[in-house]
């Protein structure tokens, strides 16, 4: 994964306007996915949103960081999280009724902006999940956002989210990040 | 038994459980019948370590993994760590991935490149040939306590590949390779020998664990195609799949040699779904690399699931990834790994031709991870199911009962189909279940399940 600050990006400091503003988005859009509004969730996407969680392995220092460039658990456009979004509202999305109980915790919230006036923020997620009786599954992620205007709104225009995990502990991903 | 009269005395393995159980009653494939323990209980687990995955071929890599002189990759066969790699001679090989000195993992990536092969306990070091190159302070020992030849790698006792497909075995007597597959071989190649190039690993695998005995997703992947419309009905609803819930039953259901399994389903009928929805330019490829017979067979389907015994799954289907996005092909194999009686390590890997377009390469991609693996709309469903009837098939009471897999088990194979085998018209059934746990029942009570009689 390359960085993604580069030269004509200026860092927003902690505490100022803007950089509330991101971590309210944050915040509020992790609450629409731990109360299960996948509906609105999905409005604050952009029209051209990429969605990837690479997979990875685990490799010596020298071969980087192990994910993989083009190959992943996650590969999504606005119609295939539609298209999600849509499935959970079926009744018959069996792996989500009853519905997984969610929580994302966001940290470490570290925001740029481009020349374009977009927003890049990292974040440290864990995400907890519950269903039935089953033990709890944890994501332990870093998330790589960028957030940009469209039609007066903050949306997410891309998120990568990089898993800690290897071999991932949980039956399946029946969530989102 | 009639032991006494065989040329060469066959040993004797005990077929009972402890609490007295007959292992030939845990699977009766007249009366359909399949004990739930075969699921979940640690004792037949011990057996399946003992007399199936340490005694048949296991699938361990993709020789598009290694592509390299020096490249590996780590796997387990049978539940013991062992490290694949490609010599300088180009010739792959597999080690159990353990110093000779104090049993240290040797490799501990899950892929790279390496010259030589070096122990980070106290530096032994191996060639990519399992030779024992070096020692530390090698003047310190008597020369004749020291036998450098004696300490290479432990070897895998066998390894061959198919049209990519390496696989391992710890037992020396295992048959060759292509006579285990038998005439799986003429259906296999639909899929792994159909283009000059042959297939390749896109990525790396996807690996995730799942609470569930391995012989669940393999039953599923023999050919289960009638949980479609249960399992499966978001799809109907999103309009994924097409309303008539018979509409993917009008195929074969397929019983090769040894255990080996597999359903051919056809699409709707428009050539845009014959021979797998593959790209047109592939087609002649299919033309050269198969034979008549399975090139006819090729043309007629659009879906195919199978499995090689003991768990290596495969699935050829064409649908779509999203609401928005035509129906691609894509082809994944699973290796489902068994880590305890009632936890799977899943190894799901999609192949693509090497011939692919980019273009195809990455639609074929696309499909794929929104609709299996982990995160897939429909395997997500899957996974919930495997896990739910592996928690509950541990139930003393309900231990009690026994699983139905009768569906079309009456009913008589039809002569006219094409290829090698046993197939059975209509691709909803539990034939191809019941061959699988008929051979699973073989190799569980028979001294040397590999020879056929």
């Amino acid at each position: 994964m390359n960085a993604m600050v580069s030269d004509s990006m200026s860092s927003i400091t902690i505490g100022s306007p803007e950089y509330a503003q991101v971590l309210d988005w944050l915040y509020r859009e992790a609450r629409l996915l731990d109360r299960g509004d996948f509906a609105a969730w999905l409005a604050l996407m952009t029209p051209d949103i990429d969605y990837q969680m690479p997979t990875r392995s685990s490799v010596l220092p020298n071969d980087g960081s192990g994910f993989h460039p083009e190959f992943g658990l996650f590969s999504e456009n606005y119609s295939s999280l539609s298209t999600r979004v849509k499935r959970l509202q079926t009744d018959q999305a069996w792996a989500e009724q009853p519905r997984s109980r969610t929580r994302h915790f966001i940290a470490n919230v570290l925001v740029d902006r481009d020349a374009c006036g977009a927003y890049h923020s990292t974040s440290s997620v864990l995400v907890t999940r519950l269903r039935s009786n089953r033990p709890m599954d944890l994501f332990s992620t870093e998330r790589r956002d960028v957030l940009r205007t469209h039609d007066g709104a903050l949306k997410l225009a891309s998120r990568k989210i990089l898993l800690d995990h290897t071999v991932l502990d949980a039956h399946n991903i029946s969530i989102f990040f | 038994m009639q032991t006494g009269q065989l040329a060469q005395p066959v040993p004797q393995i005990a077929n009972r459980l402890r609490d007295n159980t007959d292992l030939q009653e845990l699977v009766s494939e007249g009366k359909a019948h399949i004990s739930r323990r075969v699921y979940v209980d640690p004792e037949i687990f011990e057996l399946e370590q003992e007399r199936l995955f340490r005694k048949t071929w296991m699938f361990l890599a993709h020789e598009s993994e290694l592509p390299g002189k020096g490249d590996y990759v780590t796997r387990n066969l049978a539940g013991e760590p062992v490290v694949v790699v490609r010599g300088d001679d180009g010739v792959v090989r597999a080690f159990l991935n353990s110093c000779r000195h104090r049993g240290m993992r040797l490799c501990r990536a899950d892929n790279g490149h390496m010259s030589t092969i070096r122990c980070p306990y106290h530096g032994w070091t191996y060639s990519k040939t399992g030779k024992l190159l070096s020692v530390f302070a090698p003047d310190l020992y008597d020369a004749a306590h020291l036998r450098k030849e004696a300490l290479g790698l432990i070897s895998v006792a066998r390894l061959e590949s198919y049209k990519g497909l390496v696989f391992g075995s710890w037992n020396e007597q295992v048959p060759k390779l292509e006579d285990y597959l038998g005439n799986m071989r003429f259906y296999l190649d639909l899929f792994v020998g159909r283009t000059d190039g042959g297939t390749e690993v896109v990525g790396i695998p996807q690996v995730w664990e799942v609470s569930t005995n391995w012989k669940f997703p393999t039953d599923n992947f023999t050919g289960d195609n009638f949980h479609l419309y249960s399992t499966h009905g978001s799809a109907v609803q999103l309009g994924l799949l097409p309303p008539d819930p018979m509409s993917l039953s009008f195929g074969h259901l397929i019983r090769a040699e040894g255990g080996h399994v597999l359903h051919v389903v056809p699409g709707p009928p428009d050539p845009a779904f014959e021979y797998f929805g593959l790209p047109r330019e592939l087609i002649p490829h299919l033309q050269r690399n198969l034979s008549p017979a399975q090139l006819a067979l090729a043309r007629r389907y659009a879906f195919s699931v199978g499995t090689v015994f003991p768990n290596l799954s495969f699935m050829q289907v064409l649908i779509q990834g999203d609401r928005e996005s035509p129906p691609s092909p894509f082809l994944s194999f699973r290796f489902w790994e068994p880590i305890g009686p009632t936890k799977t390590r899943v190894w799901s890997y999609l192949f693509i031709d090497k011939e692919a377009s980019p273009e195809y390469r990455q639609a074929s991609y696309e499909t794929y991870v929104r609709t299996f693996g982990p995160s897939g709309i429909y395997e997500q469903d899957d996974l919930e199911n495997w896990e739910e009837c592996t928690r509950v098939n541990m139930g003393k009471v309900a231990q009690r009962y026994g699983l139905h897999h009768g569906m079309g088990a009456h009913l008589d194979p039809d002569k006219s189909f094409p290829g090698p085998g046993d197939a059975w018209a209509g691709s909803y059934g539990e034939r191809t279940q019941l061959a699988f746990y008929g051979e699973w029942q073989r190799w569980l009570t028979q001294p040397q399940p590999w020879v056929r009689q």
